[in-house]
Order: C-alpha cells, then sequence, then structure tokens
C-alpha cells in the first residue's frame, strides 16, 4: 500500500467538541486497510474550513483527491476538525481566531480524541498557519503529540515574499474580525508563487467545498503572521518533527525553516523539500509526493538505541 | 515489505571489471522480491572494504544485510571493492584518494550498466563513500538517478573526527597504507562517545573486514584531514539526501546544512538519524537508515517540473 493507487473511500464521521461553550466541529475517518498505524490529526489553515483540504472528494482529476482516505488506506484512524471561526465550529462575529485561539482549540480537540478512541498520543500535521497551530499543540501538550509534521511552516517571517505582500494590508486586517473569501482569492493560492503547481482539476471542487461552508474567514491568523511571528518556539518542541517545504512555497524564506530546523532539540528530525509544490500541498499536481513524505515519517521505525 | 524484518538472502555473485589494468571486484545481490525498483550502488568508505558494511552476515542473530533488505524490497544491489580495499587491485603504491574512488565508480558504473541495461543507477555512499559517490556524480550525472550521502562531510569545518585525525596528517602522508586491528575499528564505534553499534553483530562485521585487509590505503583520510572540500553541491544536479547520524563527528550539522542549503535540485531531503554515530548499517538502529534511504529511493516521479 506504499505505491499510489486509489485508496478505498472511508467512511466520515462528525463528532462534536466545545471550547469556553463554543462548539467545534470534528471529523473522523477511520483505517479501512493496512497495519495499525495510530492517528493523524491534520490541523487547516487560515483560509478554509478543514474538510476542503483534508477530505477532498473530487469528481475527477487525479485519484486520492483525499488525503484522509489515502492514510486510512494505509493504516491510520484520522481526524480533522474546524477551528473556531471556520465552517461548522463556533463562528461569532466577534471571534478573531488567533494562533491562541487555534491552541485552545487543539488543546480541547486533541483531549477529545484521545478520550474518545483511547488513541494514545497522535500524529499531528498542520499546514501553513495550520503548521504554527500544530507546533503549538506539540509545545503545549508534548504528552499528545507523538510525531510532528510542518508543511508551508513560517517561523520568524524573515524573507518571506507571501508575508510582505500581506503585511501592507495589516491595517485592513486589523479593521475587522473576518475578511471575504470568493473564487478569486482561493485561485489565488495556487497561482501567487509559481502559476501551474495546483492541480487544476480538482481546484475547482476544492474552491467550491471551501465556499460551501464559508463567505467569509477570521483574520487572526493573518494579524499574528504579519505582526507576531514568531509565534512558536522550536527549542520547545521535543516531539520528531519534519518540515516539509515547497520548492516555491513564498510563504517562509528557506533559511528562516533551517535555522528553525537547527533549534528542534529531538534528533529524529527531518527537513524534506518538495519539487515542484508551491503553498497548499495537497492540492497541488505533485500532492503524492506529500502523502509519501508523510506516510515514510510516521512510520519510521522506533529507534532501538537512544543514547547515552 | 515496508516493515522491518527478515528478508529472503539473495544469492551473491562476484563480478569483475577493471581500471587501468588494476582489477577491480564487484558483487551482486540481485532482486529477490517486490516491484522493480532499479540499481542501487553501495560505496564504502575509508577504512574496510565493500562486503562487510553492505552485505554483513551474522548467523544466529536476526540481521538483515543492506543488501539482502533492499534486494527484497526490488532494487538489484550491487557494491565494488575500491582500488586498494579487499579483493581488488592493492599494489603497495595505490593511496586511493577520494578522486581515485570517482575513477574507480566509473569503471564500475560503466560494468553495471552494460550487464544489467540499466539507464542510471542509485547511489549510496557512507564515509568517505560518501566524498566519491558525490564526486563521481559530479562527473558523471547522467549516470546517477538518485544519490545518498550517509555519514557525508563537506567542508571539515567543526568536525571533531576529523580534528583528531588532522593531529596525525604527516604520519598518514609517510606512507600510502596504514594497518588496521580489532582495537582500531572498535575505536571508529566508540570515539563519539557512545556506543550506538549492534553489539551482536560487532565480532562478525570486525571478522569480516580483518579477513579482507590488514591494512587500508590513507588516501582518502589524507584528502579529509588537508584536502577538504573534495565536492561542489552546485554541481549534483540529480535529487540528494543527507542522512545524517545524531552521534556522528565526522562532521557538523551546519556544515551539512550549509551543503543542503547550496543543492541545486529541489528533491533533497535531510534526515537526523537518532542514536546513531558513525557507520549507520551496522549500528542498533539500522533499520532507521534503512528506512530513511528505501523511502527517499522510491519517492514518486513528480507530475510537474516547474
Amino acid at each position: 500500500m506504499s505505491d499510489a493507487m486509489t485508496a478505498a473511500k472511508a467512511k466520515g464521521r462528525e463528532h462534536w467538541t466545545e471550547v469556553k461553550g463554543q462548539k467545534i466541529f470534528l471529523w473522523q475517518k477511520r483505517r479501512t486497510a493496512g497495519p495499525e498505524r495510530g492517528t493523524i490529526l491534520f490541523v487547516h489553515g487560515s483560509s478554509m474550513a478543514s474538510t476542503p483540504t483534508f477530505d477532498l472528494q473530487a469528481p475527477v482529476g487525479p485519484p486520492n483527491s483525499s488525503v484522509m482516505d489515502w492514510f486510512t488506506a494505509r493504516g491510520f484512524d484520522t481526524w480533522c476538525f474546524d477551528h473556531r471561526g471556520y465552517g461548522r465550529s463556533y463562528k461569532g462575529p466577534e471571534f478573531l481566531a488567533t494562533i491562541a485561539d487555534g491552541r485552545e482549540d487543539l488543546s480541547a480537540v486533541s483531549d477529545y480524541i484521545l478520550k474518545t478512541t483511547n488513541c494514545g498520543p497522535v500524529c499531528a500535521y498542520g499546514i501553513s498557519s495550520g503548521a504554527i497551530r500544530a507546533a503549538t499543540l506539540a509545545e503545549s501538550h508534548p504528552e499528545r503529540v507523538k510525531r510532528l509534521a510542518l508543511d508551508a511552516y513560517v517561523y520568524t517571517g524573515a524573507g518571506s515574499p507571501t508575508l510582505e505582500q500581506r503585511r501592507k494590508k495589516l491595517d485592513e486586517w486589523r479593521s475587522a474580525t473576518r475578511r471575504k473569501v470568493d473564487a478569486a482569492f482561493l485561485n489565488s493560492i495556487f497561482t501567487r508563487d509559481h502559476p501551474g503547481t495546483g492541480e487544476d482539476q480538482w481546484i475547482p471542487s476544492f474552491i467550491e467545498a471551501v465556499l460551501a461552508l464559508d463567505d467569509s474567514i477570521p483574520n487572526g491568523t493573518y494579524i499574528d503572521m504579519c505582526a507576531n511571528l514568531p509565534l512558536n518556539d522550536p527549542a520547545k518542541i521535543t516531539a520528531p518533527t519534519i518540515i516539509m517545504r515547497g520548492e516555491y512555497d513564498g510563504i517562509a524564506g528557506f533559511d528562516d525553516l533551517i535555522e528553525f530546523f537547527k533549534k528542534l532539540p529531538n534528533p529524529d528530525k527531518e527537513f524534506a523539500v518538495m519539487p515542484g509544490i508551491s503553498h497548499a500541498s495537497f492540492q497541488q499536481k505533485n500532492h503524492m509526493r506529500a502523502y509519501e513524505i508523510l506516510l515514510s515519517f510516521f512510520t519510521r521505525p522506533e529507534p532501538v538505541y537512544k543514547g547515552h | 515489505m515496508n516493515e522491518p524484518g527478515i528478508a529472503a538472502r539473495s544469492r551473491g555473485e562476484e563480478h569483475w571489471t577493471e581500471i587501468s589494468g588494476h582489477k577491480l571486484f564487484l558483487w551482486r545481490k540481485p532482486r529477490t522480491d517486490g516491484p522493480d525498483r532499479g540499481t542501487l550502488l553501495f560505496v564504502h568508505g575509508s577504512s574496510m572494504a565493500a562486503t562487510p558494511g553492505f552485505d554483513l552476515q551474522a548467523p544466529g542473530t536476526s540481521y538483515v544485510s543492506a543488501m539482502d533488505w533492499f534486494a527484497a524490497r526490488g532494487f538489484d544491489c550491487w557494491t565494488s571493492d575500491h582500488r586498494g580495499y579487499g579483493r581488488s587491485y592493492k599494489g603497495p603504491e595505490i593511496l586511493a584518494t577520494v578522486s581515485d574512488g570517482a575513477d574507480d565508480l566509473d569503471a564500475v558504473s560503466r560494468y553495471i550498466m552494460a550487464k544489467t541495461g540499466a539507464a542510471r543507477l542509485f547511489l549510496h555512499g557512507t564515509s568517505s563513500g560518501g566524498l566519491r559517490a558525490a564526486l563521481f556524480a559530479e562527473r558523471h550525472p547522467e549516470r546517477v538517478a538518485r544519490l545518498s550521502l550517509d555519514a557525508y562531510v563537506w567542508t571539515g569545518k567543526g568536525s571533531p573526527t576529523l580534528a583528531e585525525r588532522k593531529k596525525k596528517l604527516d604520519q598518514w602522508r609517510a606512507s600510502t597504507r596504514r594497518p588496521i586491528s580489532r582495537d582500531f575499528l572498535n575505536s571508529i564505534h566508540t570515539r563519539d562517545g557512545v556506543y550506538a553499534v549492534d553489539p551482536k553483530i560487532v565480532p562478525f562485521y570486525m571478522d569480516a573486514v580483518l579477513a579482507l585487509d590488514d591494512s587500508v590505503p590513507n588516501g582518502t583520510y589524507i584528502d579529509m584531514c588537508a584536502n577538504l572540500p573534495v565536492n561542489d553541491p552546485k554541481r549534483l544536479t540529480m535529487p540528494v539526501v543527507i542522512m545524517r547520524g545524531e552521534f556522528d563527528g565526522i562532521a557538523a550539522t551546519d556544515d551539512l546544512l550549509d551543503f543542503f542549503r547550496l543543492l541545486p535540485n529541489a528533491d533533497k531531503e535531510f534526515a537526523i538519524m537518532p542514536g546513531i554515530a558513525h557507520g549507520s548499517f551496522i549500528q542498533a538502529n539500522h533499520q532507521r537508515a534503512f528506512a530513511i534511504l528505501y523511502s527517499f529511493l522510491t519517492r514518486s516521479e513528480p507530475v510537474y517540473k516547474g
């Protein structure tokens, strides 16, 4: 099952938990095949809810548009959830959805998953600001994170073309809690770095899925990424960690990520550059490379010898 | 076949070629299982011939050699003794520099490609075998599909092992060969301040090394002490993985990350191997090294190439 192939579609199940009385939507897809390998928690980014990114059901194009289906066919129980401010979770107009808010969400979500399934520490994957949020879970609850994958991550923001552009609108982000999303904006995610990398046959389904859940999204992570980086302390991330960096991704300078990587204290760490990929690796033409890198990192044999 | 386990032992074959009239020994273990994934050539380091590191047989233990393990996962596995080592030509005048090693790989790769019809090879080099493999890849990028550099060193800056080794540079330069012994081989296993090797297989390993050589040439030691860098990362145009043992003193992590930054192909990975010092394939955690190499060599080809 390590080769690219169409995964059997897993049947999804919704769950609900809450933070401060505000509801949070979770989506579970259980293992359909393969040896039992553990649980993955997928964490979404700034501009869309969870299922469009992690459980996209595209009727056309290459197989495996849902990374959750792909991993359930390879031995994993998989979960994603909508942060407050997104999708089916609480979306009060006052809610900004900062990274700190995301950390609270992750605390509640991981607590719910661990108690509901008794699965033990999870493999956590976050993309873009979802990676920043996932890293906060690893910092605040290291006992809940078995292995951590940070895709399209940014540390200090030094040398980031995307954030340089985004900062020009910082006053606009700060003047409201939410901003509109539309097809043109979502399409820009796939074209801003290097046109041609996105999986053209999936993008319409992706845009449709995002807009079915949200016509606006909160500004918290945009503000944090423009004004408040760094939001993670790599020295506090004790889980084995992989940095997944798209070749063309403008969200971070390469050296910024290398500096972060150097500071990670666990020697079980990897840095993978993904050829032909910009931002949003799971909706790219080369998505299989991202899936494979994640699978291999989450299934590394445990060390027999741990030193000293 | 992704799980660690005992692979079916592949039956080995001897092959021979030559360079400048000097014979070169090659050892092949053909694919025993799995889909055909290509041809993999393992390149040995400074202080031992090829088969002790890559095809170690340790009866009565669960250890499976790298060549058997990869042969059971779809690879046609090859290795060779560089001139100066093992069963290859060992005239007393042979210094076996890194450049000589890249010349050997030219002849070896020609032979393998002619014998098997392979258009390109996967290369895995360990320690100075990484330097040899990389120099060969610089000279013949068209022959290398993907390149793995394990226990590699680039400039040598910040390397505790090389700082010690440099103290004996005059000694290395005074002759073409140096004697090796169990004490010396043990020093490789202890010099990084940990004992990360698998103690059950160490006796088999030492027997295998010393059955082939009671001395080894000094060329790579001299190069690593006096002539680094011998590789230019900008000329390595193929996909590359750097495999770095947590405790390996042969290079500083920053030296390797500087090298990694300069690799021009965006298909590149950097993996730190926990609990591993130098010589990953005979370490207690060798399964991690095998898994990293396997996953890198089996990455799907990008659909979009920019």
